[in-house]
């Protein structure tokens, strides 16, 4: 399956939940509403012809904005590659856990809450994981984070 | 150190044979965090031979007398590093190699992570800049700290 019959095939199931953006290189992305997150992500992992088994990478974006969370997901017995994402405001970064869909969610989704204060709904082990134990200096990777010894490159 | 006339006899200062016993067996901590640990395994394999000065590896801080702080050290590494430190038998020594070491190197800027020197966690002995610095500047640190320790009086010990 070439990159334009995924999409295409993609884009006419699933209820239209997903769709399709125009980003000219790389795997196709699509964009997904909130509330349809868990049932898209099981739908695409269930589908026989896609069988998407494998969550690659799992990450958020600040736009400045607002949030952005990517799923990166492949299948490895169709060697196919397919990215979604979510949008997310600053007033509720929250979305539901993917640990049932694929359970290597669980770093990836402790990751994003801690550097990007995205809280993860059902998640239930959400802890530090790359941060100290004891951070108490808020989500560094937010474009507007800053910390007493924190200092900024010059503009040249 | 003084030789007395027929060679047989040799008289020093308690204080003198200690120095000199202590700057020639420095055992040193296996303690690499980034690339300066390239850098110090270079050092210690037989090009650059640090055995000849005495100094050996050892995987237990125990049984060392000085920590080369060989990469970045970050916030999280930071109290691990301290207890190792704690943990070194005394008297005991610190080599701030590289950059990162000495006020964060490249990660000065724009890093959440990055502890900006490791002074202000052990007290350091000699800093040896560069990103990383070559085996021989890393040589030269450690007969600069030899020469520290020949200088060293009974009582700074026991201040230590």
């Amino acid at each position: 399956m070439t990159n334009a019959e995924l999409t295409a095939y993609v884009a006419s199931h699933f209820d239209g939940r997903l769709v399709p953006l125009d980003t000219g290189r790389g795997a196709p992305l699509f964009e997904v509403k909130l509330s349809d997150l868990l049932a898209v992500a099981r739908a695409l992992r269930d589908d026989p012809e896609l069988s998407l088994n494998y969550l690659c990478n799992l990450g958020a974006i600040d736009t400045g904005q607002k949030l952005e969370v990517v799923y990166n997901i492949a299948s490895t017995t169709k060697n196919l590659r397919l990215d979604f994402k979510v949008t997310l405001s600053f007033d509720t970064p929250v979305v539901e856990s993917l640990k049932s869909v694929w359970p290597c969610a669980d770093w990836y989704e402790r990751e994003m809450w801690e550097l990007f204060g995205v809280d993860v709904l059902n998640h239930g082990d959400l802890r530090p994981l790359l941060l100290p134990e004891d951070w108490n200096q808020g989500h560094p990777m937010r474009k507007n984070w800053d910390a007493p010894d924190f200092v900024r490159m010059p503009e040249l | 150190m003084e030789g007395l006339p027929g060679g047989a006899f040799v008289l020093t200062s308690l204080e003198g044979v200690l120095n000199h016993g202590r700057s020639r067996s420095l055992w040193y901590l296996l303690f690499g965090t980034a690339c300066c640990a390239i850098e110090l395994m270079c050092t210690g394999a037989s090009r650059y031979d640090f055995d000849r000065l005495g100094m050996m590896f050892r995987a237990s801080p125990r049984q060392t007398d000085l920590i080369i702080t060989a990469g970045t050290i970050t916030k999280k590494m930071a109290p691990r590093l301290r207890r190792l430190y704690d943990q070194m038998a005394e008297p005991r020594y610190v080599i701030a190699m590289g950059g990162c070491t000495i006020k964060g190197g490249p990660f000065y800027y724009d890093s959440y992570s990055v502890e900006k020197g490791i002074d202000h966690i052990v007290p350091v002995d000699i800093y040896i800049p560069g990103c990383p610095p070559r085996p021989e500047s890393l040589l030269e640190g450690c007969l600069h700290l030899q020469q520290k320790i020949a200088r060293q009086k009974l009582a700074d010990w026991q201040e230590k």
